[in-house]
């Protein structure tokens, strides 16, 4: 094989077979990716509508705009849909189904239908969301905390609903993530072995195993739930000897982990991000690949740190505490290793790179404050105070949708075939970044100074009101940031330049077929050497990209 | 070791420290070792912090590319230097893991010989208990200075949690069992008590304040406070129940005609002695009035109401409130029952409260 695998005809996915439900039934991996983008970033869309309100509401200590029922279901809603319709699908299923069966050099992923098929289940657990809203609205905060939820004199009418969609997209997860470990298992092509993987693929491998073993718990914790609302079984109903704290440790059983669900992939991202960005190869790529299974292990045996003053008992606190610690351990060794990787490279200051750095950076923040959730002793304080909701917004958020954010921009021009604006995408960049440091970092301020969180109003603590505003300003901005981010991402479908195969200088398999790439995705299975070795590429002024080097000698030869 | 390096930091602590850049001013034992844990976390992750952000913008500036051609090599990994990374971490997270431990067990061993108060959630509401003295109070809680004070908790709904922040303690209130937390508070003053579980509608309003006052002037308040209603005549009960025993009742029973969980108290009274009131079970009450009845006289149906509340349940309300059975004394019932007779007398058309605990015009 001594040309490149280059696609030149116009024959691509995108226009291979026309019409919606060429789109709707597809089993093409590629556009069940793009459909699950187009998805996640309406609900990322809608959720952030809900943000919007309760910033607002907190500009004044009074509040300014919501009823206390109101506010209590705008940060359930925001919750609820930013966790299981967002950010736990956006980076597996969304760029994961795009790029993973590409970056293995196959045709589609092991099992195309219930591909399909997990994209269904999203839609239909989205109905019931709706539904929800429909029915009486939900206010039981994103964690349905038992036995507020199974009061039906107090809380809303829309709970069985979203408990009912919230199954059946943790069944969507468990597909997708059954779907990834069979593709990476038994569609590797030939040459990469288990240490050759491009490091995204070991994320969202490391991501599928919790997907797949962590999921069926909250599965089973949320039809108990169904059940004890609905009839009243006596699990976690305290009047019928039923035990409230049990609901907790089930449900952080399964949503501890989730966190890195959502983690993993954003840093498996990341890696590719600095790695490409920088024209340099991975540093320690074994410790990269070996954290990220620590950090999926270790996700397991940390739930109890959600209930330091669930009154659980002070051994179990103790050794919750110590094994937490062991989480910072690998993350700490991933961004050590980013840094050095950037180290004599070649960095690029696109908007890729930009949001790789930034996650560094607003990960770095998110990590180390984790130290303080870990610590006993201020973890009784911090829990439950903004504190804890600025820790969580600059992991979930700033880290991992910052990941996903820089990930579209990195495999944009793949997917779409055009290339945006390097311009607007830093100005886009700039504003997100300011934004979100503003909108959040206030919080930290705030909540270790006394304020809780889920407040619609905080009258007697007027001295809290200037941080909300700092926080409310930033948000502003950073919405405005995300609204440029889309008008130019839209403007280059349309108005931008066509995109070359390979604009980075990417190693890893899919810049190796055409952008966008054909259905098939390659005419045969390509063979692959070290995936974060450079050298063999060089700079094409007319393409505006990479090609492989004359003289270069292609793997398998 | 370690208890040599944390007891040497502590001694730099001195104690009731005011606001700074992070925390709030301590005003409890317990928040000296809760903020020293604060301030060793705080100086390692500035360090390691400033470490990240420098290496970032140091290599992002001098290696920004230049052209687009390729021709950077350089190490692919550095075991040695992987494992630095690595251990001294691990070494840093085990110390704070050990002094955030001790700083937890100073927090959750009470001392001997604290002064015990019961405390209730119940939504959206904290019920003090002085059992020492027999005094109740709500919404507020009088402790003395300088004294260990440990709160035995327990829900009569869903999960709520106690969090004074300037006392750094925070502990789940649950129904079903009792949980607990001790402080010791260290200056005279007013601090704010929040609940930090959600638990419902007016979550964020289900505040108290807990006032520290001399251990000598504790005793008398407490005292006054047991007794202060015993000696009252009918015409001065109807401002002592709106001022002290209504804040039981406020986050289900309105005083301006809005409805709520139950019905509201305003036109309460000319509801209830005609008997007008009607039952989920299709009863009125005014069956059940007068000679050789269940209630006979309409004071008795609010004392049921008060102690039985599942008897009779109004038509519309799902009949959600607990029983007071044990929580009021019989002249404290007598003192709900002239409120609402007197209910114009003590409120305003709007529902707003008009007279202070003594009587006199509320401003």
């Amino acid at each position: 094989m001594t040309t490149l695998n280059l696609n030149n005809s116009s024959d691509n996915y995108l226009n291979h077979t026309k019409g919606i439900f060429s789109w709707l039934f597809t089993l093409d991996h590629k556009r069940i990716g793009i459909m699950y983008l187009v998805c996640v970033l309406v609900a990322f869309f809608l959720g952030g509508v809900f943000a919007m309100l309760l910033r607002f509401q907190l500009l004044t200590p009074e509040g300014t705009l919501l009823t206390q029922d109101q506010y209590n279901q705008a940060f359930t809603v925001h919750g609820a849909i930013m966790v299981f319709l967002v950010i736990i699908p956006a980076i597996p299923a969304a760029l994961g189904n795009f790029v993973l069966p590409i970056m293995l050099g196959a045709k589609d992923v092991a099992f195309p239908r219930l591909n399909l098929f997990s994209w269904w289940l999203w839609v239909f657990g989205l109905v019931f969301f709706l539904i929800a809203l429909g029915s009486g609205g939900i206010d039981t905060g994103w964690t349905f905390y038992t036995p507020y939820s199974i009061d039906k004199a107090s809380s809303m009418g829309g709970v069985i609903p979203a408990l009912i969609g919230a199954f059946i997209l943790g069944f969507s997860s468990i597909f997708t993530g059954m779907n990834f470990i069979v593709t990476i298992h038994r569609l590797r092509p030939k040459g990469m072995t288990w240490f050759k993987m491009p490091l995204f693929l070991w994320g969202t491998y490391a991501t599928a195993v919790i997907q797949v073993l962590a999921t069926p718990v909250v599965g089973i914790t949320l039809l108990l739930l169904i059940v004890e609302r609905a009839v009243g079984i006596g699990i976690f109903d305290p009047a019928m000897g039923g035990d409230p704290v049990l609901y907790q440790h089930f449900f952080w059983f399964y949503s501890h982990p989730a966190v890195y669900i959502m983690i993993l992939p954003a840093m498996g991202i990341v890696s590719e991000l600095i790695s490409v960005h920088s024209h340099r190869h991975i540093f320690g790529y074994k410790f990269i690949a070996y954290s990220s299974i620590a950090i999926a292990i270790f996700g397991f045996l940390v739930w109890g740190h959600h209930m330091f003053t669930a009154g659980q008992s002070q051994l179990m606190n103790i050794i919750f505490s110590l094994i937490t610690f062991s989480v910072s351990i690998p993350s700490a060794v991933k961004v050590f290793n980013w840094l050095a990787t950037m180290y004599k490279g070649s960095i690029s200051w696109n908007a890729s790179m930009l949001y790789g750095m930034s996650f560094i950076f607003i990960f770095g923040i998110g990590g180390l404050t984790g130290l303080y959730c870990a610590t006993l002793a201020t973890d009784v304080h911090l829990h439950e105070s903004y504190f804890i909701v600025a820790h969580f917004h600059y992991t979930m958020m700033g880290s991992a949708l910052i990941g996903f954010i820089g990930g579209i921009h990195h495999w944009w021009p793949k997917m779409i075939g055009k290339m945006y604006s390097v311009f607007w995408s830093r100005v886009g960049w700039a504003m997100v970044f300011v934004g979100f440091n503003m909108c959040f970092f206030s919080q930290f301020m705030m909540g270790s100074k006394g304020m809780p969180r889920r407040y619609a109003q905080y009258a007697e603590m007027p001295q809290f009101q200037i941080y909300h505003i700092w926080s409310t300003v930033g948000s502003v901005i950073m919405a405005l940031g995300f609204v440029l981010t889309l008008l130019y991402l839209l403007h280059s479908i349309f108005y931008g330049k066509k995109a070359p195969a390979n604009p980075w200088g990417g190693r890893s398999l899919e810049w190796q077929c055409s952008s966008p790439p054909p259905w098939d995705n390659f005419a045969e299975q390509p063979e692959v050497g070290d995936c974060y070795d450079y050298s063999v590429l060089e700079w094409n002024e007319e393409e505006q990209g990479y090609d492989w080097k004359k003289d270069a000698v292609h793997p398998g030869e | 070791m370690m208890a040599n390096l944390s007891s040497m930091l502590l001694s730099t602590v001195s104690t009731g420290k005011p606001e700074n850049f992070w925390l709030s001013e301590q005003a409890s034992t317990v928040a000296q070792s809760v903020d020293l844990t604060f301030f060793v976390i705080t100086w390692i992750c500035y360090f390691f912090f400033a470490l990240i952000v420098a290496l970032l913008v140091i290599f992002a500036v001098k290696y920004r590319r230049t052209s687009p051609d390729i021709s950077v090599s350089g190490p692919t990994h550095n075991t040695a230097l992987e494992l630095t990374w690595t251990i001294i971490p691990l070494i840093l997270v085990v110390v704070i893991f050990m002094v955030g431990m001790r700083g937890y067990l100073n927090l959750r061993v009470a001392p001997e010989g604290c002064y015990e108060v019961s405390v209730t959630g119940q939504k959206w509401t904290w019920t003090f208990d002085h059992p020492e003295y027999g005094a109740t109070q709500v919404g507020e809680l009088t402790v003395p200075v300088g004294k260990p004070v440990r709160l035995l908790m327990t829900s009569n709904d869903v999960i709520h949690s106690v969090w004074i922040p300037d006392f750094r303690v925070k502990m789940d209130v649950i129904p079903g069992r009792y949980t607990s937390l001790w402080f010791e508070a260290t200056k005279v003053g007013d601090y704010l008590l929040n609940c930090t579980e959600y638990c419902g509608k007016d979550h964020s309003k289900m505040q108290a304040w807990v006032h520290v006052v001399p251990a000598d002037e504790f005793d008398g308040d407490m005292k006054k406070l047991a007794s202060e209603y015993v000696d009252m005549s009918a015409a001065e009960l109807p401002a002592y129940a709106i001022n002290r025993l209504y804040n039981r009742c406020q986050s289900c029973h309105s005083l301006d005609g809005s409805d709520s969980t139950g019905p509201t108290f305003k036109g309460l009274w000319d509801r209830v002695q005609p008997g007008s009131v009607e039952f989920t079970s299709g009863e009125k009450l005014s069956s059940l009035l007068g000679e050789a009845t269940v209630y006979e006289q309409p004071e008795n149906y609010i004392r049921a109401s008060l102690l039985d509340p599942q008897k009779h349940i109004v038509k519309g309300y799902l009949g959600s409130m607990p029983s007071f059975q044990g929580q009021l004394k019989d002249k404290q019932i007598t003192a709900i029952i002239e409120m609402f007779k007197h209910l114009r007398d003590v409120t305003d058309a709007e529902g707003n409260i008009t007279v202070n605990k003594d009587g006199t015009p509320r401003q």
